[in-house]
């Protein structure tokens, strides 16, 4: 079973910087639970073993 | 009156195109008041159009096989004239579209005559139409309730007699959930069947366009109008479309229909397993089959609209943050966070998934699921909700058996089972790829059989 993942607002402020983002300061709570939630749904997805060869379904035809 | 009776009154000479389009502007009127399912009414030019339709019945010419059917567009649909919302206030600074989305043009070009534009969640990101900038939609059957979303409005106005037939998205249940909560039938095609030109993304990889009607007969009519290649969507498919019309009368002998368990059996409300155990009985349907990690499609399917959706709202969320719905402009914001890798895993699992899935219905042809794990909310119910004992999002619950299937891309159709005194709610219908016309087949049959349908909210006129 998938802990949940531990995202605070420093988080947040700290990797949208990166990005070039400002999170507005009354969202920065907020957005913490939001992506704390989509890495639960991340680590749901990296828990099964996919076998190695397995290639995206994103394709790309000129 | 269903598009096709309004059709076929109007190809006989019955009734004017003018009429039927003047007596859906007068319920708009009446109506849409309480219900908010419309963001623009286009008065003049539906006029305008409907007169074009009877001149061409009058001079001999056949103005095609909607004719006069009203219609009405989700407003993430451009329409020639008309500011593209797709639910936001940032859109609205936009100019006006200068051409129709392709499935704008198609339905037009059939014959049906666009009413108007219709609200959703902004951007398409939700499953409740609790729109802030444009307020809620609400739901024709208990007008306390949500719509559900994304394309609430579309639901709403079919729902409540405003328009026989509209036009909706669905990236991760946006058609099917707001069908199953308003009691109508919403089709999801199979990815890439319906073009999305002119629409504005959700997720590029799943999003889907798609009818929402009354009727089986108005659903298949205008999935005949819309579906098929288009050279101005990258991902439209050249194979030829079936005509689904043509497949209402052949029964389902042949069919193979199971119940899909597993994860499309757990976190529901009692009244949702049983609306699919009375379509399954009707059906002859006493098989289970499981689809294998759906619980993973699931949450792969939000981290795929996440990290598309983040990408596509960047831009805007760096200099108009405060101009989002406080809806959708937080879950965007973590969302521009997500880290590549996790991308690309969700992209990976999913063709292991769509692999598997296309195994199990090598043995079925047509599967059945509840649309939602209940019946509509309240506008405004509380954030979380319990059920079996886990709290789950009151909201975001509502795509737990709609996620799993259109991330693969199978087409969909929700039909409406409707009790009386009871909310309604929706059964998923569905098929492998490009296999629209054995759902249409067995909706058919649970029409017919009076199993399934979308009874008036009003007197019909």
């Amino acid at each position: 079973m998938s802990e949940p993942a531990r995202v605070d607002e420093a988080d947040v402020e700290r990797l949208a910087a990166h990005i070039g983002l400002t999170i507005p300061p009354g969202s920065r709570a907020a957005v913490a639970q939001h992506l704390a939630a989509l890495l639960a749904a991340v680590r749901v997805v990296e828990e099964f073993a996919l076998p190695e060869t397995t290639e995206p379904a994103s394709r790309f035809e000129p | 009156m269903s598009a096709p009776a309004i059709a076929a009154a109007v190809r006989a000479g019955k009734t004017r195109a003018r009429d039927a389009v003047a007596g859906v502007l007068a319920r708009i009127a009446q109506r849409d008041r309480t219900l908010n399912a419309f963001t623009a009414v286009l008065h003049g030019p539906a006029l305008a159009d409907a007169d074009a339709i009877d001149r061409r019945l009058a001079a001999g010419e056949d103005p095609g096989p909607l004719a006069g059917v009203p219609f009405a567009a989700k407003n993430l649909f451009d329409v020639a004239g008309l500011t593209t919302l797709a639910g936001s206030r940032i859109n609205a600074d936009r100019p006006p579209a200068t051409r129709d989305a392709t499935a704008v043009a198609r339905l037009r070009a059939a014959g049906a005559v666009l009413i108007g534009a219709l609200n959703m969640d902004e951007y398409a990101y939700g499953f409740s139409t609790e729109n802030t900038h444009y307020g809620p939609t609400r739901n024709p059957r208990d007008t306390s309730r949500m719509a559900g979303g994304s394309s609430g409005g579309s639901a709403a106005a079919v729902a409540g007699g405003l328009v026989p037939l509209a036009l909706g998205t669905d990236t991760n249940g946006s058609i099917r959930v707001p069908a199953a909560l308003c009691g109508v039938f919403g089709l999801k095609p199979t990815f890439g069947r319906v073009s999305r030109a002119g629409v504005v993304p959700l997720a590029w990889s799943f999003d889907h366009v798609g009818p929402l009607a009354r009727d089986v007969a108005g659903l298949a009519a205008a999935f005949d109008a819309i579906a098929g290649p288009d050279p101005r969507d990258p991902v439209c498919s050249m194979q030829p479309p079936a005509r689904c019309s043509d497949a209402l009368t052949r029964g389902i002998d042949g069919l193979r229909i199971a119940v899909a368990g597993g994860h499309f059996a757990q976190l529901a409300a009692d009244e949702a397993l049983a609306a699919v155990g009375r379509v399954a009985a009707a059906l002859g349907a006493r098989h289970e089959v499981s689809l294998p990690e759906a619980h993973r499609a699931r949450a792969a399917a939000q981290v795929i609209t996440a990290g598309e959706a983040g990408a596509y709202h960047l831009e805007s969320l760096r200099t108009r943050a405060d101009d989002f719905d406080p809806m959708t402009r937080d879950r965007l914001l973590a969302a521009t966070l997500l880290p590549a890798a996790a991308y690309v895993r969700a992209q990976r699992f999913r063709a292991w998934y769509r692999a598997r899935v296309a195994e199990a219905f090598r043995e079925v042809d047509v599967l059945l699921a509840p649309t939602t794990p209940w019946p509509a909310p309240a506008i405004g119910a509380p954030w979380t909700t319990r059920i079996g004992g886990t709290e789950v999002l009151t909201r975001g619950h509502l795509g737990v058996y709609t996620q799993p299937l259109s991330f693969i891309g199978l087409p969909v159709i929700s039909v409406p089972v409707v009790a009386p005194g009871a909310l309604p709610l929706g059964v998923q219908l569905i098929a492998a790829p490009f296999n629209e016309a054995a759902l249409f087949r067995v909706a058919a049959r649970l029409e017919g059989e009076g199993v399934v349908g979308s009874p008036a909210t009003l007197p019909e006129t």
